[in-house]
């Protein structure tokens, strides 16, 4: 046991002198993580889980989960690059949701409103679990050449509970415009 | 037993405890580790090096050794690299593995046993928070020292040489500056020596003194708190708290928290793995071996000071008591390893539902800390870079998860990397939890108005975290920033920040440092509150020099109402005053607020007349 103790304090002895003999090197080393500094280029589809695409959710989506898809808060938005000739033709909103029983058997049914610019799109109401798409059409005035900022808004979340607090609403993998 | 096999017997538990842990040994900072990581710049501005290493902090601990020391030392050698503060770490799990195979050889006489007490002790998954948090390096640190402690206590029984007496004195008080919990030490040496070394007890009752005198200054310094997460509780939820942990400790518990698991296969496996210990136990004291009891007394005594915190319990505070349950397991298998068939089969049986618990938690646990922690580190280490792009430039960040914000931001690791100006974007914090207990995400929110004043002059740089890499979206918000964020008026207004300079009207100085000066009367602009019941909050500074003459008065005005006055009568000190705004003020866009003083003084070398000095007006 004696020889162990010594050379156990032999390794720690000798490893102190190394961790403190690199240490102000070692300080100065600290990577820093590069970052882009390249403006995104946005897309006209967002899957929520592309890491590609984070610059589009503008706010309201919680962290990614099973690495594909994303709780939304009570209010969310998206930056959505225009489809080709949207401005003459218009376009289709599409989201790809899915509502939890768990979730319905609290809220009962859920509604959806999007907001594009201040016009506001026809919403849906929601009484049955599972998947559903959302789409919209969109009329081709609301394309100026800039990204569209698509606002959505929940009429009723929920918190999970034990523990977890979160605003909960429903949840997204795909939200896009789609051309005419 | 061969040489090798006597190595390997050392060797094994550090390699099982790497191959267990090894993301532990690579995880970043994240949580606490940034408020320890930056305490060394507060010196000595904000704290002396005293204060620092000993004042109570975090719910009123005091480890000078295991937290302040550690975190000043290492972080003043390696900046936040935190490989270092890593193998430190594991270099002292190591010496506790090495110790605690040595203790249990001695008290069982088995080298199986102590082959197999260090391994059943880092199978467990609730080590999984000290190998892998470096704040939790408390635990390490004092489980090593109480371990030391009690194996130098058992050699000098054994060989009744002074020199492991004066070791273990040292390894006594050295653990009280790394964990509470040490001060439990006397009573376990005595307990062990009553088991097994009576002639020994009265020699060790001297110990008791320093224990009672570390709680009566513990007490003093940083008395228990009667409520709340941390409060204090002697009641009749000591035996539901302290069954929770034995649960626990036995390991099928913890297959709670995993789905579509029936809750009988986890009763069964807990009912199965008690008869199995206890029964052990019962056996060897049946047989007048009373050391067998030993084990048990040291989980039951290490928990004893953490059973009260019924609001806080935590699979984490069982990493010291757990050595006790795994030196008795060790034990109980080396002794079935030495008898016929049905008894190998039952051991092999209950070790391999206890692994079977324990294991895969462990290494999954170890892995999400290692992938949240990941996540700070390009977060933090992103905006240092960041930074250095835009220097001067106040950062605005979107795409904060609430786990990131938890781990990552709420401590402010930005000051560590010279980033002092970090906000969240206007309404970000929609996706954080309200935490009330550990401090509010809104102060972290740069308002609206004020984020869209400041884009339009370039005065920001915006942020997207949550990708492969923190990502410039400036050039996008210009786009589009004014069409996402409302532009009301900030309910928040840091008073020596730049970008709210245009929340201010007459009355205020320049900014100096983070601060300005009021002068007699000074006026600024705030939202009105969102609901009822809340109030206005300002916080600063009271030079001495203006209470010379004998307390000041502080009156607050708004929009013309008068809402109180308050007396202000420490000089050289901070102050924080609340005025309960009224309820006709609830949702007024904006509201005109006017602070008045008593009086004005005018500081040696200086020809201004000046008041206080603010740090923030909010709305709350």
């Amino acid at each position: 046991m004696r020889k162990l103790i010594l050379l156990f304090s032999l390794i720690a002895l000798l490893l102190s002198a190394a961790l403190v003999s690199g240490g102000c090197r070692r300080q100065e080393r600290t990577r820093l993580e590069v970052t882009e500094e390249e403006p995104p280029v946005l897309a006209s589809v967002v899957h929520v889980a592309d890491p590609a695409a984070a610059a589009q959710l503008l706010k309201g989506f919680h962290g990614l989960e099973q690495g594909s898809w994303r709780w939304t808060a009570g209010s969310f938005a998206v930056a959505l690059q225009p489809p080709a000739r949207a401005a003459e033709r218009g376009a289709r909103l599409v989201v790809k949701l899915a509502i939890p029983d768990v979730v319905l058997q609290r809220l009962k049914a859920l509604t959806l409103r999007a907001t594009i610019d201040g016009t506001a799109l026809p919403p849906e109401t929601y009484s049955r679990p599972g998947d559903h798409v959302y789409t919209r059409e969109v009329p081709s005035s609301l394309f100026t050449g800039k990204p569209l900022v698509v606002d959505f808004a929940l009429d009723k979340t929920f918190a999970p509970g034990g523990g977890d607090q979160r605003e909960l609403g429903i949840i997204v993998t795909t939200i896009g415009l789609e051309a005419k | 037993m061969s040489r090798a096999w006597r190595a390997a017997t050392w060797i094994a538990p550090p390699l099982f405890c790497l191959w267990v842990y090894w993301l532990g040994l690579k995880t970043w900072f994240y949580q606490d580790d940034f408020a320890w990581l930056h305490l060394r710049f507060e010196i000595p501005e904000r704290v002396s090096f005293w204060t620092a290493l000993f004042a109570p902090m975090a719910q009123g601990t005091i480890r000078p050794l295991s937290e302040r020391a550690f975190f000043m030392g290492f972080s003043a050698l390696f900046g936040v690299d935190a490989l270092p503060f890593r193998i430190w770490v594991f270099l002292t799990q190591f010496a506790s593995l090495a110790l605690l195979n040595a203790v249990t050889r001695k008290l069982t006489g088995s080298p199986v046993a102590g082959l197999l007490a260090p391994i059943l002790w880092t199978a467990h998954s609730a080590l999984a928070v000290a190998m892998a948090w470096t704040s939790a390096y408390n635990q390490v640190l004092g489980g090593c020292l109480l371990l030391a402690a009690f194996y130098l206590l058992v050699r000098h029984i054994e060989t009744g040489r002074r020199g492991f007496w004066i070791g273990q004195w040292i390894a006594f008080l050295l653990g009280l500056g790394a964990l509470e919990i040490n001060v439990v030490y006397p009573t376990l040496a005595a307990v062990y020596t009553l088991a097994a070394a009576r002639r020994h007890f009265l020699k060790v009752l001297p110990m008791f003194l320093p224990a009672a005198a570390y709680l009566w200054v513990h007490q003093h310094l940083a008395p228990p708190a009667s409520s709340g997460i941390y409060g204090v509780y002697l009641d009749g939820a000591l035996p539901t708290t302290l069954w929770k942990y034995w649960e626990w400790a036995l390991g099928p518990a913890l297959l709670e928290r995993v789905p579509l698991l029936p809750g009988w296969v986890v009763a069964a496996g807990t009912a199965s793995l008690s008869a199995g210990l206890l029964g052990f136990a019962a056996w060897k004291l049946k047989r007048r071996q009373w050391i067998a009891a030993f084990p048990l007394a040291w989980f039951m005594i290490v928990l004893g000071p953490v059973l009260p915190l019924r609001e806080h319990v935590s699979d984490y505070y069982l990493t010291v008591p757990l050595a006790g349950l795994a030196l008795l397991g060790g034990w109980a298998l080396a002794e079935a390893a030495g008898r016929n068939w049905p008894w190998r089969a039952v051991a092999a049986a209950l070790a391999g539902v206890y692994l079977v618990s324990s294991l895969p938690q462990a290494r999954s646990w170890t892995r999400s800390r290692y992938e949240r922690a990941r996540e700070v580190r390009k977060l933090v280490l992103g905006v240092a870079h960041a930074q250095r792009i835009h220097p001067g430039k106040p950062l605005v960040l979107l795409g904060v998860s609430d786990d990131l914000f938890w781990a990552g931001v709420f401590d402010n690791p930005f000051r560590l990397v010279g980033a002092h100006e970090v906000y969240l974007a206007p309404s970000s914090d929609a996706v954080i939890q309200l935490r009330p207990e550990f401090g509010e995400s809104a102060d972290y929110v740069l308002p609206g108005k004020i984020a869209l004043t400041a884009l339009a002059n370039q005065q920001i740089v915006v942020y997207q975290a949550g990708g492969r890499r923190l990502r410039n979206v400036t050039a996008l918000f210009e786009e589009i920033a004014a069409r996402l964020w409302a532009p009301e008026e900030p309910r928040l207004v840091h008073v020596g920040n730049r970008l709210f300079a245009g929340q201010l009207g007459p009355g205020w100085g320049d900014i100096e440092g983070r601060h300005r000066w009021m002068s007699r009367d000074a006026t600024l602009r705030l939202g009105g509150p969102t609901g009822p019941g809340q109030s206005l909050f300002l916080g600063g500074y009271c030079p001495a020099g203006l209470l010379a003459q004998g307390p000041a008065r502080l009156a607050v005005a708004v929009n013309g109402q008068r809402l109180g006055s308050s007396e202000l009568r420490l000089g050289d000190h901070r102050f924080e005053l609340e005025f309960p705004l009224p309820d006709h003020l609830v949702g007024l866009p904006v509201m005109d607020v006017r602070l008045e003083l008593n009086r004005t003084f005018t500081p040696p070398g200086e020809t201004r007349r000046l008041g206080l000095v603010f740090g923030i007006v909010r709305v709350r």
